[in-house]
């Protein structure tokens, strides 16, 4: 392969994981975190960066091991890496950023069963080469990271009047009454849909899906 | 050789020793620190229930100095409680508190004075609410009603409001739309405090 193609390889893969196939509105997965984390942004940007490094690394590693592993069992192999990345965040966590473990609780243990994580394994990493497969991984979890920061930075806004901890101006102040409801589990779904409207209809008004293929 | 039967046995056994031993060698590693960051969340919950160092961030050292140096481990004297003493008097009660809250346990610190009726602070050390709601319990802002507030020895110790309310001697407001949280929190207050009162003969006292 020519370095030429390699590069447009890489590109479409970055296009596809942040827009065209954005794995929160046009794959649907990984809603389950999205509902959960984002009343908080600093919160979101933890669970973000988490994401990142185990979608990237768990698709890096079964890429690294596709060769060897039986079809049969390559489900359990992707579980069990996936996990283990998972436990690794989880006690660096404990170990150097307790508040932040108290803070996000169970959600951090949870991104094992994030769909997206073992949805780019199984669709990606278990079928191509390692480089490819951890650009896959990153750019699809990034793609979920900015949908989710969205979401967040709306919430903690409306529903606290404050961005990272830090008093909005206007928003916390007397003539704001708080939206309670945003940082409760129903101002989740309310932003979803609105994001996920928002960003389909985008997408449909670029035509073409909004990336030159 | 990947078609033989036992390829797909030998091939998990493998994986899963290796990826466990680099699981277990980073628990083993990290072990000590995760037990002292819990020994030190305690530890910072007495020293700020106790108004230790008002109006000051301590960093984790002196905490952990502060807590080593001043507060003295419970006695059946104290009923549990961890105390501190001024010219051999004791000078301040750390009552810990633990119970169910909306979705896990709470554990906490109440810090009372000399008089075992009034609030020096109080302090949560672990309490998995809701982010932005429940959890707000750990701000100062909810915390600080409690200082200065008199303890009741006759039926609730503190009572919970809702937001809004006029409030009465011995109550607070609860956190606006955390009412699952401030129900549980004001229950497993009054059973440990109530309980401590008491042990320590103060309970039913004059108001």
């Amino acid at each position: 392969m020519s370095p030429r193609t390699k590069q447009n390889r890489s590109m479409k893969l970055i296009q596809d994981g942040l827009w065209r196939n954005n794995p929160i509105f046009v794959q649907v997965l990984g809603i389950c975190s999205t509902l959960a984390v984002t009343n908080l942004v600093l919160n979101t940007v933890v669970m973000c960066v988490a994401l990142v490094w185990t979608v990237a690394m768990s698709s890096l590693t079964v890429s690294l091991l596709r060769n060897y592993t039986p079809r049969n069992v390559r489900m359990m192999v992707e579980t069990l890496i996936i996990a283990f990345y998972v436990i690794l965040v989880d006690q660096g966590l404990k170990a150097y950023w307790p508040e932040m473990s108290e803070n996000l609780g169970a959600y951090v243990g949870l991104i094992i069963t994030n769909c997206i994580v073992m949805g780019r394994t199984e669709a990606y990493g278990m079928n191509n080469p390692p480089a490819g497969a951890f650009i896959d991984g990153a750019f699809n979890a990034l793609g979920y990271s900015f949908v989710l920061l969205i979401i967040a930075i709306v919430r903690e806004a409306l529903g606290m009047g404050t961005l990272l901890g830090y008093q909005l101006p206007f928003f916390s102040s007397q003539y704001w009454d708080k939206w309670i409801i945003m940082v409760m589990p129903p101002g989740a779904f309310f932003m979803l849909a609105m994001v996920t409207w928002m960003f389909k209809s985008m997408q449909i008004r670029l035509g073409s899906q909004g990336v030159k293929k | 050789m990947k078609d033989k039967p036992w390829y797909p046995v030998l091939y998990m056994f493998i994986v899963t020793a290796a990826f466990s031993s680099v699981v277990i060698g980073v628990g083993a590693v990290t072990h000590d620190r995760v037990l002292a960051n819990e020994r030190l969340a305690f530890e910072k919950s007495v020293v700020y229930a106790l108004a230790l160092a008002p109006g000051r961030r301590l960093g984790n050292s002196e905490i952990h100095e502060m807590f080593a140096r001043r507060v003295k481990e419970p006695t059946n004297a104290t009923a549990g409680a961890y105390y501190i003493e001024e010219g051999g008097q004791i000078a301040a009660y750390a009552i810990p508190i633990e119970g169910r809250g909306f979705w896990d346990q709470i554990k906490g610190v109440v810090g009372v004075g000399a008089d075992m009726r009034t609030v020096t602070g109080i302090y949560f050390y672990q309490q998995h609410e809701t982010p932005g709601l429940g959890a707000e319990i750990t701000r100062h802002e909810f915390r600080d009603q409690f200082t200065g507030l008199r303890l009741s020895t006759i039926g609730k110790a503190v009572n919970i409001r809702r937001p809004g309310t006029t409030l009465g001697p011995g109550e607070v407001h609860a956190v606006t739309g955390a009412t699952q949280t401030s129900t549980r929190l004001e229950l497993l207050m009054n059973e440990d405090l109530e309980d401590w009162q008491q042990r320590m003969g103060v309970r039913g006292g004059e108001q």
